[in-house]
């Protein structure tokens, strides 16, 4: 019994590390021009069908992939920033949904239209077999999928550490016009943190492919999932978001074990709506 | 002028509604435009009651779903198991959403969830329901459940045609707008446009802010639960997946479309937006899957880009020109 609950606990972790690297991008989207962005999680599944496409047609592993979808996530982020999200800036808050949802529905629909409605998914991906540790198998996939996301996280932390860029966009985010008036173009700062922001998906959606297949209704989940993540890590916080990417993967997976494997979203949601009126600045707020 | 501007006003208003109530007699046979014309008015209430806390009160509620589909389960429930006529448990519906309403509400509201976060935590609660009565198999389960069969029957609200529906649902409407209307004019409307303007002023100006919210919140779960009562006779069925994430979102869609606060601007925006959706579902959907949906999202951007006030401001322009023109001349 233990047993079963700890490896659960352990394959929700790794899983949770995807989750944290998705919600970072949503967090740099979010936190730096305080758009909230509805299509985040469509993003995501984008990337897994671009993950698909580029498996398929280059005969490569999905681990591989994220050097080609990073850049054309980028590529589309900022495209949509200039195209959408630049214009709603000054509108209300309903208006920048009204048009996220807009982007949301339309990437739905599309890959839908491009690749129908059935699952896709690749043949197995070279990061197979487990690991035996003790009684628990860690299984290949998710370890190495854990391990490459949390050096994609490292690797968003120093660039928004050390360089010039990065701190441009900590700036905007922190004051917009204090950081407008030492020099920081708030156009190209926005657009690179949007652009940043999906680009990242792509790594997640490359190593999700490992594992899971794809479907088009996938987006919602992802989006609502890194939302909660993003709420229980609270703003400015990038440990912070770890820890709770691990947290929910770690919540979702005992909960499908120990109670029913339909209610996994339920855990999630749960979850979300009960920090929302505890903590509403989530545990590790900086802002 | 005055007059016969008023008199204008009064024609239009009961041109459009000779429209409503003879349409459906000119069409009577084809039960497909039946539906179609049920499920723009069923929109047209969702969106229409939606404006009371979305339109008026600021809050952007995505859970419309979960009241549909509390009210469906309730009268559908009682239906099946103590053969309770649906036009009760319209009203025990209504009923239910207003409680599970104020459960949720109240916490969130004392709190302080709000924009963005009481967004998504409305949002998330459809989906906790929709899973919650997948789970509970004693009342709801992975298969649909069956309302008992009725060649005609008032008392179980069962018809042949989809006739009856299109009025009740038109009733369901009227009763909506005069709401709305009545909120509108009332000291809860002015409170809520104040709160929804700028909460903290609101609530420096002596407006408590958590009871308005809340009685807004009450109103519109009653409307869209007594709504889903109905769209379960309608169907015949009751299933988890009334308890809809996508509808939740579109009813807020056509809210912004339609243009925050006014009262006839969801109506529009669901008789022009589902119309077109419709329409591109049935002349595109059978080559392209996804393709109307493609369309249907670029008009909806469009719209949220170049009239972020809404279709509402827009169309009432076009009349107040139209009707300067008419009377001038």
């Amino acid at each position: 019994m233990t047993d079963t609950l700890l490896q659960n606990l352990i394959n929700g972790a790794l899983t949770g590390c995807i989750y944290a690297l998705i919600a970072l991008g949503l967090s740099l989207i979010f936190g730096v021009m305080n758009v909230v962005n509805f299509a985040h999680g469509d993003f995501v599944m984008l990337s897994m069908y671009l993950t698909f496409w580029i498996g398929l047609w280059a005969g490569a592993d999905a681990v591989f992939t994220p050097l080609l979808t990073f850049p054309a996530l980028f590529l589309i982020g900022v495209l949509a920033y200039y195209a959408l999200i630049d214009r709603t800036l000054r509108q209300k808050y309903v208006t920048q949904i009204a048009v996220t949802v807009g982007l949301m529905t339309f990437l739905r629909a599309l890959t839908q239209l491009v690749w129908k409605a059935q699952p896709r998914a690749l043949p197995y991906s070279i990061i197979q077999g487990n690991i035996q540790v003790g009684p628990y198998t860690i299984l290949a996939s998710r370890l190495v999928s854990a391990v490459v996301s949390v050096l994609a996280i490292a690797g968003v932390y120093l660039f928004l550490s050390r360089t010039w860029a990065g701190r441009a966009i900590r700036a905007a985010s922190d004051d917009l016009d204090a950081a407008s008036l030492l020099g920081v173009p708030y156009r190209q700062t926005y657009a690179l943190a949007f652009g940043l922001g999906s680009a990242l998906t792509a790594i997640a959606g490359g190593l999700l492919m490992t594992f899971q297949q794809v479907d088009p209704t996938m987006g919602v989940r992802f989006g609502l999932l890194s939302w909660c993540v993003l709420a229980m890590a609270g703003l400015g916080s990038i440990p912070g978001l770890l820890i709770s990417g691990i947290i929910v993967g770690a919540a979702e997976a005992v909960g499908m074990s120990l109670w029913d494997p339909r209610a996994r979203s339920l855990i999630v949601y749960l979850l979300f709506i009960l920090v929302l009126w505890l903590r509403p600045r989530g545990l590790f707020g900086r802002k | 002028m005055r007059r016969t501007r008023e008199g204008l006003n009064r024609l239009l208003l009961a041109a459009l509604l000779g429209v409503a109530l003879l349409l459906p007699i000119a069409v009577r046979t084809d039960q497909y435009t039946l539906v179609l014309l049920t499920t723009i008015l069923l929109y047209g209430v969702l969106a229409t009651a939606w404006n009371v806390i979305g339109g008026l009160a600021g809050q952007l509620d995505l859970a419309a779903g979960a009241y549909l589909g509390l009210g469906a389960f309730t009268a559908g429930t009682l239906l099946i198991r103590l053969n309770v006529s649906p036009w009760l448990g319209m009203v025990l519906g209504g009923l239910v959403a207003v409680g599970f309403a104020v459960l949720i509400g109240y916490p969130l509201f004392r709190f302080g969830v709000k924009e963005v976060w009481y967004a998504l935590s409305s949002a998330a609660l459809v989906e906790v329901l929709r899973v919650t009565f997948l789970i509970w198999s004693q009342v709801g389960g992975p298969v649909e459940r069956y309302l008992p069969y009725h060649e005609w029957s008032f008392y179980h609200l069962r018809f042949a045609t989809y006739m009856p529906f299109y009025y009740i649902m038109l009733g369901l409407l009227a009763l909506a707008l005069l709401v709305n209307h009545w909120i509108r004019h009332s000291k809860l409307g002015y409170y809520l446009m104040a709160l929804g303007e700028n909460e903290e002023a609101a609530e420096v100006l002596g407006v408590n802010t958590q009871k308005c919210k809340l009685q807004a919140l009450a109103i519109y779960a009653f409307l869209v639960g007594v709504t889903g009562s109905i769209y379960a006779c309608m169907y015949g069925f009751i299933h988890p997946n009334f308890f809809s994430g996508p509808m939740s979102i579109e009813v807020a869609i056509l809210g912004i479309v339609g243009g925050m606060g006014i009262t006839y601007g969801p109506v529009m925006a669901a008789i022009l937006l589902v119309s077109v959706r419709e329409f591109l579902r049935a002349n595109l959907g059978g080559q392209l899957e996804g393709l109307y949906l493609v369309v249907y999202a670029t008009v909806l951007i469009l719209i949220a880009l170049f009239r972020p006030q809404g279709l509402g401001p827009m169309l009432r322009q076009a009349y107040d020109r139209l009707l300067s023109r008419l009377v001038k001349e």
